[in-house]
């Protein structure tokens, strides 16, 4: 029967190990979302060059960047169990916080790496200017969380919708809204010298309340 | 001054459509409900 | 009858706000937007609470009359905020020569449009009365999550990117008691006319699923 307990643990990471290999053998999420990225900074860079210091447009693009091709990506970790009808063994072996859990885990781990990739390449093409490492990865890094967190949930309500891929990016733009606009903000703010003190406490708040709050409705998701 | 009343002639003639509208809903309503 | 009560009162409210109450200094012979923008924006912000706390006792106690108010609030609301938005984009042309500058207070409603418009799409994608209940409401529960985020986001953004000189004009203008006795009897009235909308709302959709139900089973189907 359902795993809890101390076992719900192992359940997390049997579904993170699980998820991890189903994404490997087809790369299709991750491809997707790193052609999206990179086409997204050719043809910005191509069309207006380096922004050394228009400080405000460089935060805002690179999270206009991350936001896109996470939404367009992050979607398919609960889809793919709908469409491939695995859903149903999952819960079998798990419970919807431990799948949940995983998934979530999965998806910032997929961030970190589209973020690897994508990062150093923005700020070389963009002519950002060095960034102060320590706020800028701070920022990066609690806002990912937030993103990651926002884009999981909404994944898995979505699961059950039709027409999802217009309907994920609407729905999810009004979580996402306060951690995006504290993000931009806080990326800019280092850039000019300022501090992001609040900025970081405010990510870290939201990502702790989303994340939280996932965790208390997953529960309810799947009761048919 | 005129226009000012031109302005509440209007937004009163709206209300007045709008709220005969709702009482005729009301009834409509409540007839469903009885029965 | 309280319809005739509000009928009644609003009228009243109308005709004391556009000649009883005076003309704010600043805003001349827009002032009297303010009567209708105003207690539009306030509602649709209730509206809003109204149908997440419902999608909250809805998640606990599962009885469908709480989606039921959550759905009805929440297309009411957005038509409070439709109003509220457009009413608020004119005046701002008319006042501040501008349509939109995202000011604090224009942020939040157009938070408060997509949390809706999301919260509606969402619904209509989703069959199944059950199902579109909970899911909307983890979605309304997740929501009501992020709006004392927002609440506190964009104060900060602006007063350190662009500290606002158009500054709202709700403080100023509740200086003359005329003006506050006309807004508040508004605010009244309009308050009074949502919940009466919302009333309505309800109740036509528990019909149509009474219907519904009646039609799933003709007579002597058993």
């Amino acid at each position: 029967m359902p795993s809890n307990g101390s076992s719900s643990a192992a359940a997390v990471w049997a579904v993170l190990r699980k998820e991890c290999r189903s994404e490997w053998r087809t790369r299709y999420g991750l491809n997707a979302a790193l052609l999206f990225a990179v086409t997204t900074l050719t043809a910005v860079s191509f069309a207006i060059g380096r922004l050394g210091n228009r400080t405000d447009l460089l935060a805002a693009l690179l999270w206009i960047v991350l936001l896109f091709a996470a939404l367009a990506s992050l979607s398919h970790a609960f889809v793919r169990e709908v469409e491939g009808r695995t859903l149903l063994l999952l819960r079998l072996v798990a419970s919807p916080a431990a799948i949940a859990t995983g998934k979530l885990v999965f998806n910032l781990l997929f961030l970190g790496v589209l973020e690897l990739v994508t990062v150093p390449l923005f700020l070389v093409l963009m002519g950002a200017p060095p960034p102060r490492w320590g706020a800028f990865l701070g920022i990066l890094g609690l806002g990912s969380i937030a993103l990651g967190g926002c884009a999981t949930l909404v994944g898995a309500v979505i699961s059950q919708a039709r027409g999802r891929g217009a309907l994920y990016a609407a729905v999810s733009f009004p979580l996402l809204l306060p951690m995006l606009a504290a993000a931009v903000s806080g990326t800019r703010a280092q850039w000019e010298g300022g501090p992001v003190g609040s900025e970081a406490r405010l990510l870290t708040a939201y990502a702790a309340a989303v994340v939280g709050a996932s965790l208390l409705l997953y529960d309810r998701l799947w009761e048919d | 001054m005129s226009g000012n009343l031109v302005v509440l002639g209007v937004a009163l003639l709206a209300w007045l459509l709008l709220f005969f509208y709702l009482m005729r809903l009301e009834r409509r309503i409540k007839e469903l409900e009885k029965r | 009858m309280w319809r005739g009560l509000l009928l009644l009162w609003m009228t009243v409210s109308m005709v004391a706000a556009f000649t009883w109450a005076p003309l704010v200094p600043g805003l001349e012979e827009t002032t009297r937007v303010l009567y209708f923008h105003i207690p539009a924006a306030w509602l649709s912000v209730v509206g809003l609470g109204w149908s997440m706390v419902h999608s909250l006792l809805y998640l606990g106690r599962r009885r469908i009359e709480h989606d039921d108010h959550a759905a009805a609030a929440a297309e009411l609301g957005l038509l409070f905020c439709v109003v509220a938005t457009v009413s608020g984009s004119v005046w701002a042309k008319a006042v501040w020569h501008s349509y939109w500058n995202w000011d604090p207070r224009e942020t939040s409603i157009f938070f408060i449009l997509l949390i809706y418009g999301a919260y509606l799409a969402l619904r209509s994608a989703i069959e199944g009365e059950e199902r579109r209940a909970r899911l909307s409401a983890i979605y309304s529960a997740a929501a009501f999550v992020t709006v004392p985020f927002l609440m506190f986001v964009v104060p900060r953004i602006y007063f350190s990117l662009h500290p606002d000189p158009l500054i709202n004009p709700g403080g100023k203008i509740e200086m003359d008691p005329r003006i506050r006795i006309g807004f508040g009897a508004m605010l009244v009235g309009f308050t009074g006319l949502f919940a009466w909308l919302l009333s309505l709302r309800v109740r036509l959709v528990r019909l149509e699923r009474v219907q519904l139900e009646a039609g799933a089973v003709p007579g002597g189907s058993l």
